[in-house]
């Protein structure tokens, strides 16, 4: 472990898990009507939700390949809660390997990686699923629902890992979907419903175990200009009392961000603050 | 505890769920997925079947007979001179040996090539086993057997008393046989033991069966010993190829045959089991053939299966890798693939075990037909076992390996193309 680095604090992410997983849920999950316990800093700035320090990332370092290629170099990156932060760059900048690290998804070369102060490099991969689980929420560009399932059975999926009881999956979703506007669409399948109207069954499952960090892969880069609008104004809503880290080429997605990291061949060229 | 338990339950729960969904969800990929799995089951029932039905078609014969003890000739031996029945004065040696108090009685079988016809037919070339009597297991298609003196002479064992030309005259023909010379039971045919003695002997037809012709795989008739040693010119020396002997059900059948193999030191002399297997030896070909039927079949219903479940993993990759991005764990997401596995398996299974005796009868038809064997394929109760343990257990083990290793692959970079 790299010397200097902050202490973790587990009995905070400890409360933070039971609060999630069998704790009562907040009956408006897009906006949290009061502050969480750990939303502040003991100094009244919004606590560091996530944090990359010097973070260094080779694809196919793991010794089965001869040839590697450095995703990331050096790259720093703190978000706080209630901050949404937009990542720019071109293809290839490595854009998705942040979001990938940040969700755990993928333990970088070196460097360190804290989501709400807990570092994730030296977690085991268990671990980190759990860890993604209950603090991390997931958009995607395409979708990625599952075909076979309705839309409140794909929103309810987070919580099956959890162990939560059917009938309260089923509330929670129904009302998360209520709440993105697609109170009429409980029981279509994904291939029943539009773009637009797939992105939000996805924010949804996005948020249903409340999670801290919304991380969004170019959320509108499948849909039409008006849609993709909607879309961006309801991540908004989402992503004011969470901590967001949007990835995109898109301007006007960029433009909800209060600040937009610049990356220019996995390093980071203006950090935006 | 019970919390832990509670959530296990949850997720099993929905685990079922989500592969029933997965399932519903692309029917005719389903019911293919089943179909393949049948063709699985069936390759190792079929093949496997096949195989053992190779094995036991050689000892069939030997087994049916009943007998204990096998005496028989070393066919190598240039002295013997008749290769194909080494066993000199057979009848003297078996009334040696039912005089024994440990063998109720003991018989020898010679088995010779004959040429048999009609008066206005052509002389077709065919073997001919000689024994005293034939009996239930023959399983005839039309007319009935014969039955002569269990050791001719017996009593008074003399070469001189013994006729020289057939005094029964009665043949069994193979089904085939009779068919090429359009004959059946009453009629009359001759033979002889080359084309030019062909008319020599006439024998009347009593019955068709094809009894020893499935374990020498070829056209047998069966006529009375003395009859066809008599048609053979071996009234002489009184040749067999075998002597079987049956022993006194309260005496060691190992025993026995050891002495005997001591006493008649000339031949080989082993208890049933043991004959069963040396003449198994004998044929190489034909074991090397079994066994690489029955492992062709096992190998291939695994490989099969291994790639059946190993591409559903892989159509549904992104579904998977999705899971468990939204944090599901590996194990959640190989039950999914798992449960699925069980289920195609448990379906396309039993689908497979219930083609396996129709499909087994069709082939047994062919086989009878085109090349004369009966029951070729045999498919006792193991094959059914693992034809079903193949499905089920390869099928869910297979899927929930390769549902496990799939969760490797959830990674963002293959979400967005």
């Amino acid at each position: 472990m790299a010397a200097g680095k902050p202490e973790r604090n587990n009995g905070r992410l400890c409360r933070s898990f039971d609060r999630v997983e069998t704790g009562p849920m907040s009956s408006h999950p897009l906006r949290r009507t009061t502050a969480r316990d750990g939303q502040t800093s003991t100094d009244g700035e919004p606590r560091t939700a996530v944090r990359l320090t010097d973070v260094t990332h080779e694809y196919g370092s793991s010794g089965r390949h001869d040839r590697t290629v450095t995703a990331l170099r050096d790259v720093s990156i703190d978000v706080r809660m209630g901050e949404i932060v937009g990542l720019e760059g071109p293809s290839g900048s490595g854009k998705s390997t942040i979001l990938h690290a940040v969700s755990g998804l993928l333990v970088p070369t070196e460097g360190m990686i804290e989501l709400l102060d807990t570092d994730l490099t030296d977690r085991s991969d268990r671990e980190r699923t759990r860890l993604r689980r209950r603090h991390v929420g997931i958009v995607f560009q395409r979708f990625h629902l599952l075909p076979s399932l309705s839309a409140r059975a794909n929103v309810a999926l987070p919580l099956v890992q959890a162990g939560v009881s059917r009938s309260t999956r089923r509330e929670r979703a129904e009302s998360l979907l209520e709440q993105v506007g697609l109170g009429d669409r409980i029981g279509h399948l994904p291939g029943e419903l539009s773009g637009g109207e797939r992105q939000r069954v996805a924010i949804a499952r996005a948020l249903v175990t409340d999670p801290d960090v919304i991380v969004a892969d170019e959320p509108t880069g499948e849909l039409d200009t008006a849609t993709g609008a909607d879309v961006l104004e309801l991540l908004t809503d989402v992503g004011r009392e969470r901590a967001m880290v949007v990835a995109s080429h898109d301007e006007s997605t960029l433009a909800v961000a209060d600040r937009v990291v610049t990356l220019r061949d996995g390093r980071v060229v203006d950090d935006g603050g | 505890m019970i919390a832990g338990l509670w959530r296990w339950g949850v997720r099993l729960r929905a685990v079922v769920g989500l592969a029933l969904a997965q399932l519903r969800r692309t029917p005719g990929r389903t019911v293919l997925t089943i179909l393949a799995v049948a063709l699985a089951v069936l390759s190792v029932t079929l093949l496997a079947s096949l195989g053992v039905g190779v094995v036991e078609t050689g000892e069939d014969g030997l087994e049916n007979a009943g007998r204990d003890i096998w005496v028989s000739g070393d066919p190598s031996d240039p002295v013997a001179g008749d290769t194909e029945n080494p066993i000199v004065g057979s009848h003297g040696i078996s009334a040696e040996m039912t005089e024994r108090d440990d063998v109720s009685s003991a018989s020898p079988i010679a088995i010779h090539d004959v040429y048999v016809t009609t008066e206005d037919g052509d002389p077709e070339r065919t073997s001919a086993v000689g024994v005293h009597e034939t009996h239930d297991e023959f399983g005839f298609e039309a007319g009935s057997g014969f039955e002569t003196e269990l050791n001719y002479s017996s009593d008074n064992y003399s070469v001189a008393d013994r006729p020289t030309e057939p005094t029964e005259q009665e043949i069994v023909l193979e089904p085939e046989t009779a068919e090429t010379l359009d004959v059946s039971v009453g009629d009359t045919v001759t033979v002889g033991a080359s084309r030019e003695t062909v008319d020599d002997h006439e024998f009347t037809v009593v019955g068709i069966a094809s009894y020893y012709s499935q374990f020498l795989g070829t056209n047998v008739e069966t006529v009375p010993l003395t009859d066809l040693q008599a048609v053979a010119g071996t009234t002489g020396t009184d040749r067999a190829t075998f002597i079987t002997a049956s022993v006194e059900d309260d005496a060691d059948t190992d025993a026995v045959a050891t002495q005997l193999d001591e006493e008649y030191a000339a031949y080989d002399v082993r208890p049933s089991d043991e004959q069963v297997g040396a003449m198994v030896e004998e044929r190489p070909l034909v074991l090397a053939s079994g066994a690489t039927l029955i492992g062709l079949a096992l190998i291939g219903g695994v490989v099969l299966t291994v790639n059946l479940f190993a591409l559903v993993a892989y159509q549904q990759r992104d579904e998977l890798a999705a899971l468990r991005a939204i944090g599901l764990s590996r194990w959640v997401l190989a039950g999914t693939i798992g449960v699925q596995g069980l289920l195609i398996g448990l379906v396309g299974g039993l689908v497979g075990l219930a083609a396996t005796p129709l499909l087994t009868a069709a082939l047994n038809y062919v086989a009878v037909t085109v090349v004369g064997f009966e029951s070729l394929l045999k498919t006792p109760v193991e094959i059914y076992l693992v034809g079903f343990a193949l499905a089920l257990v390869v099928g869910t083990v297979v899927a929930v390996l390769t549902g496990w290793r799939a969760g490797r692959y959830a990674r963002l970079d293959r979400f967005e193309a």
